[in-house]
């Protein structure tokens, strides 16, 4: 357990901004945090979907349980926040 | 008796330069702070000064603006102009002074470095009198704003806003401590003189002077247009020196200096010119939009000026025109949501008529900024203030100090522009402040942005009341919504009748 900050990118806001998370936080959680300062303060919340963590510039999306500490992230890395719909 | 005409006497009387003889030339003008580039003091004398101007004739002329601004100053003081202007308007005001006042006070002693070291005595000349101009921008934008302290403290940071770790000071001191406070003299007269103020400074000032004008303040449009006058003089203090460096094989170097001292100025000049003219500006009042100001006062003055000079356009130009149309719109929408952390009270300018105007100049708008500023208005409208405030910091540059964004909404385009450096990792909002990095990474490698503060335990408590306490801002400093939320009556109106239809 140890305070992690990152920055965050999110997807539909106008700028990025810190957010503190912790090492054993999971990307769902990573997403949440983000959230609370982006959505119902400058995006609106889109019903039915999610929130996904990537490496900024990657296609691919971190695993939703995967934890802070296990996705070799270095403190203040850019993630993109991306709004998607789950499949089915 | 008969007086020599001045250009009879000028060249000779001003060509101070000697072969010393008890140290040498580089003892006389230290390289740091000369810039000789290599140059010996003779290819400096063909420096060919384009204002030739006599002590005495100065003097007389100064004389006559100041008297100028100070008697219409002391005309309009009891007319309450301040008193009855636009929100707004003050905020404009507010911004502007703080900015500048002091910069032009730090001004002085850059001119006062090409006075004493440029190697090219007309150099010395025309940056003596430059920094006698400085110094009379420095006290009148202190003593201008004096008269309204009382009024609105606010004001005071005309005088206070250099010596605090508000954000946006820290990102106008970092862009002026690199471009005047610690550039040798020929540098100085590249990257502050030739760069920022043939352009920019013009269009601050001129382009103020006019909204100014238009909102009945004709106090302020006096003062910036008498100071205006003098920057067009002092700013041609690096064009020849421009030209002496392309003549000695130094364009590569020339170039670069331009570059840098271009994009930092247009970066500064996004957070503090753009949010005016286009949102605190009354809507009947402005003359043109910020972009259209950009494109008639920057970019067509400088594509002239370079080609002029041999030199090129910055590599960057393509990135830098489409900017002028986006980046002021991130800067207004921060400046406004982080308002508690700025020194006046930013105007949010997004009625539905303002919109409209915005809609126009900038095709898109609604379906980007819009769709942000749709979600404050909601809240406002709705009451629900704690969310139209912040609860963290914006990740701002490691160049420009400002905060690092793009365009939101159906455009979404934000990237950061990451760069490791010696186990540190740096971020910058663009791939031009990068490459301001790179060309001399330890001269920035050091700074510690406001984030980088934080983050370090330098900010305590770590809470907006911490981050107020350490950027210096008093009780009844804060910023807030210029208007006090006035303007979401007529979104609460537009509700209802929607409701009863
Ligand atoms: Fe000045
Ligand atoms: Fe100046």
């Amino acid at each position: 357990m140890a305070l992690f900050p990152l920055t965050s990118n999110f997807e539909g806001d106008f700028v990025l901004q810190l957010v503190a998370v912790d090492t054993e936080n999971t990307m769902d959680e990573v997403a949440a945090a983000a959230a609370v300062h982006s959505v119902g303060r400058r995006v609106r919340a889109r019903p039915g979907h999610i929130l996904r963590i990537r490496r900024q510039g990657a296609d691919e999306f971190l695993p939703r349980t995967m934890k802070v500490a296990e996705s070799g992230l270095k403190p203040t890395e850019t993630v993109e926040v991306i709004w998607q719909m789950p499949h089915g | 008796m008969a007086v020599l005409n001045r250009m009879d006497w000028y060249d000779l009387a001003r060509s101070t330069n000697w072969t010393p003889t008890y140290v040498t030339e580089d003892e006389l003008f230290p390289p740091q702070l000369s810039g000789a580039f290599g140059l010996p003091q003779n290819a400096w004398e063909k420096y060919d000064e384009p204002y030739k101007q006599t002590y005495p004739e100065y003097v007389k002329v100064q004389r006559d603006k100041d008297a100028g601004a100070y008697s219409v100053k002391a005309a309009l003081e009891r007319s309450r102009i301040f008193e009855n202007a636009d929100p707004g308007w003050k905020s404009v005001m507010k911004a502007h002074y703080g900015a500048i006042a002091r910069g032009e006070y730090a001004a002085a002693s850059a001119e006062a470095r090409m006075m004493r070291f440029s190697k090219a005595p007309g150099m010395r000349n025309m940056s003596t009198l430059g920094c006698m101009d400085e110094i009379r921008h420095g006290q009148m934008q202190l003593y201008f704003p004096h008269e309204h302290v009382s009024k609105d403290r606010q004001m005071d940071w005309a005088f206070k806003a250099y010596d605090t770790n508000e954000w946006a000071m820290i990102a106008a001191r970092h862009f002026f401590d690199d471009i005047m406070m610690t550039r040798d003299a020929i540098s100085v007269s590249i990257m502050l003189t030739f760069s920022f103020e043939t352009g920019f400074t013009n269009m601050q000032f001129l382009g103020l002077a006019a909204d100014a004008a238009e909102a009945g303040d004709h106090t302020f449009a006096n003062l910036i247009s008498s100071i205006q006058t003098d920057e067009s003089r002092h700013a041609q203090i690096g064009g020849p020196a421009l030209k002496i460096l392309i003549e000695n094989g130094q364009k590569a170097e020339a170039q670069k200096r331009v570059d840098i001292a271009v994009w930092g100025a247009w970066k500064l000049f996004s957070v503090l010119t753009g949010p005016i003219m286009d949102y605190y500006t009354p809507l009947e009042h402005r003359k043109q939009s910020f972009k259209e100001f950009m494109e008639e006062w920057i970019v067509a003055q400088f594509e002239r000026a370079l080609t002029d000079m041999g030199l090129e356009l910055p590599w960057y130009w393509d990135i830098f025109l489409k900017d002028i149309a986006e980046t002021h719109h991130g800067m207004h929408l921060g400046s406004y949501y982080w308002r508690p952390t700025v020194w006046w009270n930013p105007a949010a300018g997004v009625t539905p008529a303002e919109r409209d105007w915005l809609e126009e100049k900038y095709p898109g708008w609604n379906d980007t900024w819009g769709q942000c500023w749709d979600v404050i208005i909601d809240n406002v409208v709705d009451g629900n203030m704690a969310l139209a405030y912040p609860e963290t910091l914006p990740y701002v540059c490691n160049m420009c100090q400002l905060p690092i964004l793009g365009t939101p909404g159906k455009n979404w385009n934000v990237k950061d522009y990451p760069l490791e450096y010696k186990g540190r990792l740096y971020h910058f909002g663009s791939e031009v402040d990068r490459w301001v990095f790179e060309q001399e990474p330890e001269r920035y490698a050091g700074h510690l942005s406001i984030v980088d503060r934080f983050l370090a335990g330098m900010i305590q408590p770590m809470n907006l009341e911490g981050a107020l306490a350490y950027m210096n801002i008093a009780p009844g400093e804060m910023g807030d919504d210029a208007h006090n939320y006035a303007w979401a009556e007529v979104y609460r109106a537009l509700r209802e009748t929607r409701k009863a239809g």
